[in-house]
């Protein structure tokens, strides 16, 4: 493993060098600007009429993270699902379009080394974006007193939607020469696995699939990052969650080592 | 320092290298002649790990290509016909991270870079970006990452394919001082693929030549002069002869 820092360094270097890494950035924070400025103008309003009208015990039970900081977290996850792949879909594509795969593959590398230095690459940018967005949550503590365990833990819901999001491009990236290609194979592995929760939740879809608590309708749950990100937004750190991620990681992770030395089985 | 045995090379149906064995020791610079298609770039692949082989081995500086894997490729340099150039790097950014996946001590790589630099020429544009560098400029870069390591091995794909005559005689001076290296520098095996026959006699003392994925000439150059006349007529002997036609066969076969 001592060639990691010098693939990661690579990689990233390149990610700086070329603009993607500073377009991916600056979008991801005029867009957390934007959404961040949305739910502040919609959390004073709906406080405001709740005033207005006296609803002394609604009034109560708003609180700067249910009604704001969580809305937030999840619009930037939606962000992410959109610009993950383009930080991702060059880890490998570009390698196989400039020919350079065949410098890694002649070095004495393992197959380990360049998989996982490329990932922690995606993996540092990605965690860099969250950081942005977790600068304007971090803002209310100076004007308010949102509960902290909460809004670390959405934070920490957000890291590993985003990190799950980079193993499931980097796999994608590592199937194709054409990084267009690997962007919208990312894309739409994405979003399907975002889906899941809603198809689960729609009333006809889930009576075929054999209704409310069916084992099918569980699975899904089960399998949709949105479920667990969302219990995470709640403040639930349940290790079942963890795992979750942790196993989505792997999963795509180990599909991008097998599908990296695939060229040597051909 | 390079030996393969029987190398073989199948896909599916199509064998494109058929049982190839040669040896070849410092200091030698081999060229590796075919047509297009013959299975010259396949075994390259082979000897340097890119492509395993369906059959046979290949020892490299005596490290057996699937038994030592890492040591093996530790041992060569390696030029493919597509340069491997990062086109955002700059040249000496780009020979630095060369340097330390090739297992450079990180102490010595300044040094290793500084020589590769020099040895290819690469001093005037060695802080440019090497997208902005002329194709000329990019055969040296590529080939000075083939050397920074200072491998006991080269292997070289068409090195000067697709230079003007001025770039091809500074590519082909640079070869043969590599084999014939000066005080203090490593003297190497050289074997380099290529199809410009003027381009064997000016750089090579030896030939070794596959047609249809099978070796059908080994010997040194002086010797295979005396017996069919010129080169041309060697190769032409072994390859058109198969080929009543004249065409090259299996135009764009194993090579891609």
């Amino acid at each position: 493993m001592r060639h990691l820092p010098a693939i990661a360094g690579r990689e990233l270097r390149s990610l700086f060098v070329s603009p993607v890494a500073y377009v991916v950035l600056s979008l991801y924070a005029v867009l957390a600007g934007f959404f961040f400025l949305l739910a502040l103008l919609q959390y004073s309003e709906w406080t405001l009429y709740l005033q207005a009208v006296g609803a002394a015990d609604q009034l109560a039970s708003l609180n700067l993270n249910d009604t704001l900081i969580w809305p937030f977290l999840s619009l930037m996850s939606v962000v992410l699902l959109f610009l993950v792949p383009g930080i991702t879909m060059g880890l490998f594509a570009s390698e196989k379009a400039n020919g350079t795969d065949e410098l890694l593959l002649t070095s004495p590398l393992t197959i380990w080394e360049i998989v996982l230095g490329k990932y922690l690459a995606a993996a540092g940018l990605v965690l860099l974006l969250v950081f942005l967005a977790g600068l304007f949550p971090a803002l209310l503590f100076w004007k308010g007193d949102p509960e902290l365990g909460k809004t670390a833990s959405g934070l920490i819901g957000l890291a590993l939607v985003g990190l799950g999001y980079a193993a499931v491009g980097a796999f994608a990236s590592s199937v194709t020469r054409n990084q267009f290609i690997a962007f919208a194979l990312s894309f739409v592995l994405l979003l399907l696995l975002w889906m899941l929760s809603v198809l689960a939740a729609i009333q006809p879809a889930m009576g075929a699939l054999g209704g409310a608590g069916s084992w099918v309708v569980d699975l899904l749950r089960y399998l949709s990052t949105e479920e667990h990100f969302q219990r995470l937004g709640e403040g639930l750190v349940d290790t079942q969650d963890l795992a979750y991620f942790a196993v989505l990681i792997g999963v795509f992770v180990l599909l991008t080592k097998a599908s990296v030395e695939s060229v040597r089985w051909r | 320092m390079i030996e393969a045995r029987e190398l073989t090379k199948r896909y599916g149906d199509l064998t494109a290298v058929d049982s190839v064995s040669f040896e070849i020791q410092r200091g030698e610079v081999v060229g590796f002649l075919g047509v297009n298609g013959a299975g010259k770039t396949t075994t390259m692949r082979m000897l340097t790990g890119f492509l395993p082989a369906t059959d046979g081995t290949a020892l490299i500086a005596g490290h057996d290509i699937f038994g030592e894997p890492l040591a093996a490729r530790r041992a060569v340099g390696y030029l493919p016909e597509a340069p491997p150039l990062y086109p955002e790097m700059d040249v000496e950014g780009y020979l630095a991270y060369v340097a330390a996946l090739k297992d450079v001590p990180r102490g010595a790589r300044r040094e290793a870079v500084e020589r590769a630099v020099t040895r290819c020429g690469l001093s005037e544009v060695r802080r440019r970006v090497i997208g902005n560098l002329s194709k000329g400029f990019r055969q040296r870069v590529g080939l000075a990452q083939a050397i920074v390591h200072e491998p006991p091995v080269l292997i070289l794909d068409e090195p000067t394919v697709g230079l003007d005559p001025t770039q091809i005689r500074e590519i082909r001076s640079l070869i043969a001082e590599l084999a014939s290296p000066r005080e203090g520098e490593t003297q190497q095996a050289v074997i380099l693929s290529t199809h410009i026959l003027p381009e064997v006699e000016a750089i090579c003392r030896r030939v070794i030549l596959i047609h249809e994925g099978r070796k059908v000439v080994d010997g040194s150059v002086e010797a295979l002069t005396s017996e069919y006349g010129t080169l041309d007529q060697m190769f032409a002997r072994h390859t058109y002869a198969a080929e009543p036609t004249g065409a090259p066969a299996r135009e764009g076969g194993a090579q891609t």
